[in-house]
């Protein structure tokens, strides 16, 4: 008998060790203010805009990029340096904006956040996936440059689209590295930040509620992604009809940046949790909001070791999450190159146009995916060496270099072996980070044919 | 003080009725199952049949003695039999705990299918201008063989190799069979059987997408293998049964449930035969093959004194851990079927 129940325990116990989280749907809104001595009328600790305001510079400044008339344009360049670098008062929100009955209730960044920029939180490092060893900011910097005078901010000559690399670049150096490598890394230590005490004097949240907004506030989902779908928070970063009503969860008939809209990197996930085979955004938000509720339980006190290990652990997800959902992309626009590759192999010149423009969104994922805490080391170099500097063009030419004046340096290069590179820049986000969603997989048909074999009888023997 | 957010909802409930149900139920209604409804019901018209015809019965007794040999007390409710149930519904919670920690089929294909991109350039949709269906009918074909022919080596495995061999004792220690001993395994068993089951689909999958350079269509009925559900609907539940069908020559090249019979008998010169599922041109040519020959009046099980409390949940689960972890080094001495040399020592 003892053996019996023995061995029903064991069945048992392995039950409870697997099971799925909680899953209660709930809202990254309000917590109350737990920090001691503080004597102010704040009743919600929660508190992101900062982040949004980066957000909304982001989206403004890849807007500015695609301007250019083809000629140097020095006021355009010095507007895109003012969203990128500058913390000057009264800039307009450029993008996201209105449309139609989609109403955003802000039209003014200060309206959200004053003095704020996205170049004093740009990843620092060297950028070894382009030549020339340039820091975060100075790369944006001469894209923006390049930007300005390129035709809607588009070199056909060369094959770059900066609105796209800035963009995806700005995703992995900003909002990744700021949520993965700062807040949700060394803040979340015991001497960083700590929870006993304000962020900063004065304030009405503690170091550690702070620490962990600011992060969530990067994600840049809807305070109540949780009970969204992944196509609805697609749609609303689309701004599509009808994406108002899910989107507006006060329901005053205005979208407010700050808690009811999708930005980059919760669309991103989005994008790849609608294909059903992941579920990146609804891991890393339900994580932010597991964490919020240990940080307000330990109401204003120093944080146990316990604590701080379950936030520790819980980051850890949030990190390999963002880091899949942007290997996903990576994966995506390379089997975008591909299949543009091989539309132009075959005499499609209106393909040409759209190759560039998923190139810039590999190219800009692929040095986004090496902003994060942690060096990718052999992956990273590999990754840089399969698609280089500059993408194969039709006339088999390619840049493999920037010269002291930042001019161009082009060499020959092969569409056949590029394609090839597509296809193990694929199998090199699959083997590196096992990514599931796999859009536009040039294997694809191989998961149909699996699926339809099932996994009925596989298991079975006699 | 009060918690602020404490999450109450048992989760173990949600677990229950949302992942376990469903994956028991679906054993009894997918056609790619062995025991699904279908399948189960064709076997009985088969014995039924296969009574009155070969005993030269009315068709009114053969029902009865079909009936009997299914579905008899003695047999669903033996004590073997109810140990089989408790194994079906322990083993199904512990294989879906697993299958996270498990390799998926589209990394292992992908891989496969870049590795061959890798050394053979040009290889790659050599096929790619022949007629679709072509490409389905062979692929459908080498599908089945292969994985007939993998389950045939895997089994083989599992009874030369003693430490294997102690695992694959729980499914030989069944003294009466029914068609749901197909659960009576060890999951360490299992999970070999689903690692094969992987290896062989990724393998086909990406050799066909390979060389004919697209997707190719399994053919199939009622979403099943063609081949599959062919082998199943002409009575493979009866393999686990006491109904000794018997193909006469063609037990050459296809198993007969008699010849699976044959394989759980517990007399020793029928030790390590048939280790073959639809096809036995395996054993065949591993010259393990032995015909089946009407009434042989087998026994069925491992027979040894250790084997007296042999349907206890303990001693299906853990006795093989023992077992190797114990004496390994008897265990690779010793012959797999010589069990008795082994458990005296552990008693
Ligand atoms: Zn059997
Ligand atoms: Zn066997």
């Amino acid at each position: 008998m003892t053996k019996k129940l023995l061995a029903g325990a064991i069945a048992l116990a392995g039950t409870a060790l697997v099971l799925p989280a909680c899953a209660d749907p709930d809202i990254y809104g309000t917590f109350p203010v737990t920090v001691k001595g503080y004597s102010g009328s704040k009743t919600n600790s929660v508190a992101y805009t900062g982040q949004i305001a980066r957000h909304v510079l982001h989206d403004s400044l890849k807007k500015l990029a695609g301007k250019g008339n083809g000629k140097p344009n020095p006021a355009l360049k010095a507007e895109m340096m003012s969203y990128f670098a500058q913390k000057t008062p009264g800039r307009t929100i450029i993008a996201p904006t209105s449309k139609k009955k989609f109403v955003i209730k802000q039209t003014g960044v200060d309206q959200i956040s004053k003095k704020k920029n996205l170049a004093g939180k740009t990843y620092k490092g060297n950028i070894s996936g382009m030549p020339n060893n340039m820091t975060g900011p100075q790369l944006i910097s001469f894209w923006i440059d390049k930007a300005s005078s390129a035709k809607k901010g588009v070199d056909m000559a060369n094959g770059y689209n900066y609105p796209q690399l800035i963009s995806k670049f700005i995703l992995g150096a900003v909002f990744y590295n700021q949520a993965v490598d700062n807040y949700l890394d060394e803040k979340m230590t015991a001497k960083k930040k700590p929870n006993n005490k304000p962020y900063k004097k004065g304030a009405y949240y503690t170091g550690k509620e702070h620490s962990w907004d600011e992060a969530f506030g990067y994600f840049g989902t809807p305070a109540h992604g949780l009970s969204l779908t992944p196509k609805q928070l697609y749609n609303i970063a689309k701004r599509k009809p009808g994406a108002e009503k899910y989107a507006d969860k006060n329901g005053d008939g205005k979208i407010d940046l700050y808690k009811e809209y999708t930005f980059g990197p919760a669309y991103y996930a989005a994008g790849a949790d609608k294909t059903g085979k992941t579920s990146y955004g609804k891991t890393i938000t339900q994580a932010f909001l597991d964490g919020r509720k240990v940080i307000a339980n330990a109401d204003g006190k120093k944080l146990t070791k316990a604590q701080l290990a379950k936030l520790q652990g819980l980051a850890k997800t949030i990190e390999t999450n963002w880091e899949k959902t942007i290997a996903e992309a990576v994966f995506k626009y390379a089997g975008s190159c591909y299949k543009d590759l091989a539309a132009i192999k075959s005499g499609n010149k209106k393909t040409l146009k759209k190759y560039i423009k998923h190139w810039g969104e590999l190219k800009g994922f692929s040095l986004a995916l090496q902003a994060g805490r942690k060096n990718l080391g052999e992956v990273g170099a590999k990754l840089n060496r399969l698609i280089g500097f500059g993408p194969v063009m039709p006339n088999q030419s390619q840049v493999n270099d920037i010269d002291s004046k930042g001019n161009y340096v082009k060499g020959s290069g092969s569409i056949d072996n590029y394609m090839g590179h597509m296809l193990k820049t694929q199998k090199l986000m699959i083997d590196a980070f096992g990514i599931k969603a796999r859009m536009k997989d040039q294997t694809k048909g191989m998961d149909a044919m699996l699926k339809k074999l099932g996994s009925g009888s596989s298991a079975e023997n006699d | 003080m009060v918690k602020f957010y404490e999450c109450t909802k048992p989760m173990i409930i949600d677990w229950i009725s949302q992942e376990y149900i469903p994956h028991l139920t679906a054993s009894f209604t997918d056609p790619q199952k062995r025991v699904s409804i279908g399948y189960l019901f064709a076997a009985f018209i088969i014995a039924i049949i296969w009574i009155t015809v070969a005993k030269k019965q009315t068709f009114r007794r053969g029902f009865v003695l079909g009936l009997k040999k299914m579905i008899g007390l003695s047999i669903i409710w033996s004590k073997s039999s109810r140990a089989d149930y408790k194994l079906l519904l322990i083993n199904k919670a512990l294989l879906i705990l697993l299958s996270p920690f498990l390799v998926a089929r589209l990394t292992v294909a992908t891989a496969i299918f870049f590795y061959l991109k890798e050394i053979f350039p040009y290889g790659s949709g050599i096929f790619a201008d022949s007629p679709i269906w072509i490409a389905s009918v062979t692929y459908t074909v080498f599908l089945f063989l292969f994985d007939d022919f993998s389950r045939f080596a895997v089994h083989l495995g599992l009874h030369k190799i003693p430490i294997l061999w102690a695992f694959h004792k729980t499914h030989h220690s069944a003294e009466t069979l029914t068609p749901f001993t197909v659960f009576r395994a060890h999951p360490v068993e299992s999970v070999i059987f689903s690692l094969r089951g992987t290896i062989v689909q990724s393998v086909a999958v990406s050799l066909f997408i390979f060389v004919f350079g697209t997707s190719i269509e399994l053919l199939t009925i009622y979403g099943t293998s063609i081949l599959l559900f062919a082998f199943n609907a002409t009575g493979a539940n009866l393999r686990h049964s006491h109904v000794p069908i018997s193909y006469g020559k063609i037990e050459k090249f296809f198993m007969s449930p008699a010849q699976h019979q044959l394989h759980h008998s517990s007399a020793k010169q029928h030790h390590d035969k048939n280790f073959g599922v639809a096809l036995s041109i395996w054993d065949n040519w591993a010259k393990t093959l032995h015909f089946s020959h009407g009434e042989m009046g087998l026994s069925f099980g491992v027979k040894s004194e250790l084997y007296q409390n042999n349907h206890s949940l303990f001693s299906l689960y853990l006795r093989p851990f023992q077992e190797v972890i114990k004496y390994p080094k008897i265990n690779s001495e010793t012959k797999p079927r010589e069990e008795n040399v082994v458990f005296k020592k552990i008693i």
